[in-house]
């Protein structure tokens, strides 16, 4: 499905992305852990273009998305319109458009760049806004709603695009306690749904319960990965154990 | 005392010359409102000019930033000077272009909006600039990552934010604007200024130019007062921490 092959990264003298390799099978929930700065948000960003890998290769589908005119200027040519049409993101701060309702939201998406007719677009958004249990919130704007809410909402702004991975990026970090529970929910419906997501996250209980692989990133390379149980409950590398050590603390 | 009220307030003077200073007038608004609008039209589109992405239109960003540079910096009187009296002596242009009547109104009256549309849009686009730039990166990742090409995230996500961030200096650019008309009476458009100091030299007496003053503080007053309301509106919205307009 996804496959990354020491993919490098630098913002000026900063070498974020020092060579990362990564397989993502069909329907596998990959759970990216790390101290900040650790590079896991960048790899997202890469996965999707919005900052473009200076070296390596992104296979996506088979496609190598890295490649091909236009390729690393983040602009218009054809793995741009590729990648977008198949890879959806949430980010940490929602980034909902405030002037639009929560149904215009979902809806804009669809109907701009796919072409759908209102009518199908409508029918698709409040579908989507149902499942995430926000139904009755079609016609408010965003800032009338909590940030559980509005997380949900850009989750079914996401999927409107009918994306086959899903990148989630820190969604939880900017919220109240409690209203994680009901974005992780959220969350966890897809994976069981069978979508493949790549979760960037420090919520350590999703990780284990969710996640088919653990990820665990330092220095912008993967220090350890494998199955939950393993990389969570009995770490090899130390950097691994220290990090655990840190968040489980609190 | 009474020398200067004579002089300046003349009242019954004032009631004789209303009807003509009243029709400069009409046409103050008329060219401020024509500017207003290609000055409103021309800024956005210099400033989207100036945000499109990528390295192959690096000339059209430079040129673009150019632009702005110049016709900020040249005075706005020189510029109706220079294009009133030059364009009509560029032979191998149609008279219609060489000398503009359109919609009945004389030709100094489109030299004039022609030199504000250019000056203006220069300051409209630095205004609508701070707009664009207000709106957060969140909001173009967002929908980028939806697939939105650059144009449609500029259309339906950056514009409409930015424009709702931005009324408070834009009226004040309109209201220079509006002022900067009486500049036009340089290239004698029978607008508010030109009409009164015409009345002024054959009469001596200053009371229609106090007259045509009055006019655009009716105008204008309601205008600044509405900009202070909306700055003091944002700055509440500051430190309350909501979004942030550019006052």
């Amino acid at each position: 499905m996804l496959q990354l092959k020491g993919v490098r990264k630098r913002f000026g003298e900063l070498e974020v992305l020092r060579g990362v390799d990564l397989d993502v099978a069909r329907g596998e929930v990959v759970c990216i852990l790390g101290p900040s700065g650790s590079g896991k948000s960048t790899l997202l960003r890469c996965v999707n273009l919005l900052e473009p890998p200076e070296q390596g290769e992104i296979f996506l589908e088979g496609q190598d998305i890295c490649k091909g005119p236009g390729s690393g200027t983040g602009e218009s040519s054809w793995n741009l319109d590729f990648v977008r049409q198949r890879v959806g993101m949430v980010f940490q701060q929602f980034n909902l458009f405030p002037h639009k309702t929560v149904l215009e939201n979902v809806t804009m998406a669809p109907e701009k760049v796919l072409g759908n007719s209102k009518q199908a677009a409508k029918e698709k958004g409040t579908a989507l806004l149902e499942r995430v249990g926000l139904a009755d919130k079609l016609g408010q704007y965003p800032e009338r709603l909590s940030g559980g809410q509005q997380q949900r909402v850009a989750i079914a702004r996401a999927l409107a695009m009918e994306p086959h991975v899903m990148l989630f990026d820190e969604v939880t970090s900017a919220l109240d306690p409690e209203l994680v529970k009901e974005v992780l929910d959220t969350m966890r419906e897809l994976a069981q749904e069978g979508m493949t997501m790549l979760v960037v996250t420090h919520e350590i209980g999703f990780a284990k319960e969710v996640g088919d692989q653990v990820v665990f990133m330092d220095g912008g390379v993967i220090v350890e990965q494998g199955k939950p149980a393993a990389v969570l409950d009995s770490p090899r590398e130390a950097r691994t154990q220290k990090f655990l050590g840190l968040v489980l603390e609190r | 005392m009474q020398v200067f009220l004579h002089q300046f307030f003349d009242v019954g003077f004032m009631v004789e010359h209303f009807d003509e200073v009243l029709e400069g007038f009409w046409l103050t608004i008329q060219i401020w409102i024509v500017g207003a609008v290609l000055a409103l039209a021309w800024g956005l589109i210099l400033a989207l000019l100036r945000q499109l992405p990528g390295k192959g239109v690096l000339p059209v960003r430079f040129v673009t930033i150019a632009y702005i540079d110049v016709f900020r910096a040249i005075p706005l009187l020189l510029l109706i000077v220079l294009i009133a009296t030059g364009i009509p002596s560029l032979t191998f242009l149609p008279k219609a272009i060489r000398i503009p009547e359109w919609l009945g109104k004389p030709d100094p009256f489109w030299y004039g909006t022609l030199a504000l549309t250019i000056t203006y849009g220069a300051y409209m686009a630095e205004v609508y600039r701070a707009g664009i730039e207000a709106v957060p990166r969140g909001q173009i990742e967002a929908a980028r990552s939806l697939g939105m090409s650059h144009r449609q995230t500029m259309r339906h996500v950056v514009v409409p934010q930015a424009v709702t961030k931005i009324p408070a200096p834009m009226l004040n650019e309109l209201i220079s604007l509006m002022k900067d008309t009486t500049l036009v009476s340089v290239v004698a458009l029978n607008e508010t200024l030109q009409v009164a100091s015409d009345i002024q030299s054959h009469s001596y007496n200053s009371s229609a130019l106090t007259l045509g003053a009055l006019m655009f503080l009716i105008v204008i007053l309601p205008m600044a007062r509405l900009t202070d309301k909306l700055i003091a509106r944002n700055q509440q919205k500051i430190t309350r921490g909501a979004h942030i307009e550019v006052a």
